[in-house]
């Protein structure tokens, strides 16, 4: 294996784990909307958890050897698709950060509710299936999603 | 190196669709083993997972596979394809026997050996995609 297939195999990976990591939490996510009592919603959160550390560690890794790879490639730095990548990949980290701010606070509400008795909550409900975290989260998939149409299209190369 | 990054534009759907449905199935897969293991107990989410999830990204991700083969037409019968196929074919066989392991699972809830298998296959299962992943990226000869 020459220093291309190593960096493209590391990218290649770190758009995995940000996917894969996406769906997984997604999974979890999902899940926790159809349960009432807070140990089991706390429990999902803490399982979606691992999701949101795949994301960041593929976060990491796609950028630093997506720059990497531009560099070794010799692709200019100015083509649409690179410009648009790198935008898009700074807005769906936004999202996701913002998003996930709230998702902390409603973890920390379900651990709070499962030690003080572990009955159903109405704030609870209502956090889980707040408009604005469930489109800061799902629009943060779909930016990635463009992210890796981008990659394969390569508009403008 | 070049050659590589030289793809016909009427590749670019299948491979959009292909890497797409193994991504899925990674997640999929990943949060099957996180049940199987850590949750042992709810059977319904993880039967629910592997029918609504991870067949319907198998079927994806091997589908597009085969439709971006047939565009390709690889000369010979080079090993990382042949290492998509076996994961990809091969895999099919492992996932439908752990999708009818896990029902029957949710069937007899006093019995465990049905959760952990799923965690066996589940977790064998998620290295051979990296490994399928690497060949595939990589293409080595």
């Amino acid at each position: 294996m020459d220093t291309y297939d190593w960096l493209l195999f590391l990218h290649v990976l770190g758009a995995f784990l940000v996917l894969g990591g996406a769906v997984l939490a997604g999974v979890f996510n999902f899940a926790a909307l159809r349960r009432e009592r807070p140990s089991e919603i706390a429990m999902l959160f803490k399982f979606a958890r691992v999701g949101v550390v795949s994301i960041g560690i593929g976060m990491v890794l796609t950028l630093a050897l997506g720059l990497w790879l531009v560099h070794h490639v010799g692709y200019g730095w100015g083509q649409t698709w690179i410009v648009l990548a790198l935008v898009l990949w700074v807005l769906a980290n936004a999202l996701g950060g913002i998003g996930g701010g709230r998702e902390k606070k409603t973890r920390e509400l379900a651990e709070r509710l499962a030690a003080e008795g572990d009955a159903p909550s109405a704030e609870l409900t209502a956090r889980l299936r707040d408009p604005v975290w469930l489109a800061l989260s799902w629009g943060s998939g779909i930016v990635v999603l463009v992210i890796l149409a981008l990659m394969i299209w390569k508009p403008g190369t | 190196m070049m050659l590589a990054l030289v793809r016909p534009d009427s590749w670019n759907l299948p491979l959009f669709l292909h890497v797409l449905g193994a991504t899925v199935l990674v997640g999929a897969i990943g949060a099957t083993v996180l049940i199987a293991v850590r949750a042992p107990a709810w059977r319904r989410l993880l039967v629910r997972t592997i029918g609504f999830l991870v067949l319907p990204a198998w079927v994806l991700m091997r589908f597009a596979g085969q439709w971006i083969d047939s565009r390709e037409n690889v000369p010979g019968d080079p090993a990382w394809l042949g290492v998509g196929f076996i994961v990809g074919d091969a895999g099919l066989v492992l996932l439908v026997v752990m999708a009818l392991i896990a029902w029957w699972g949710l069937r007899r809830p006093e019995r465990r050996w049905p959760v952990r298998a799923v965690a066996a296959i589940s977790g064998l299962y998620l290295i051979a995609l990296f490994v399928a992943m690497w060949a595939m990226t990589t293409k080595p000869d």
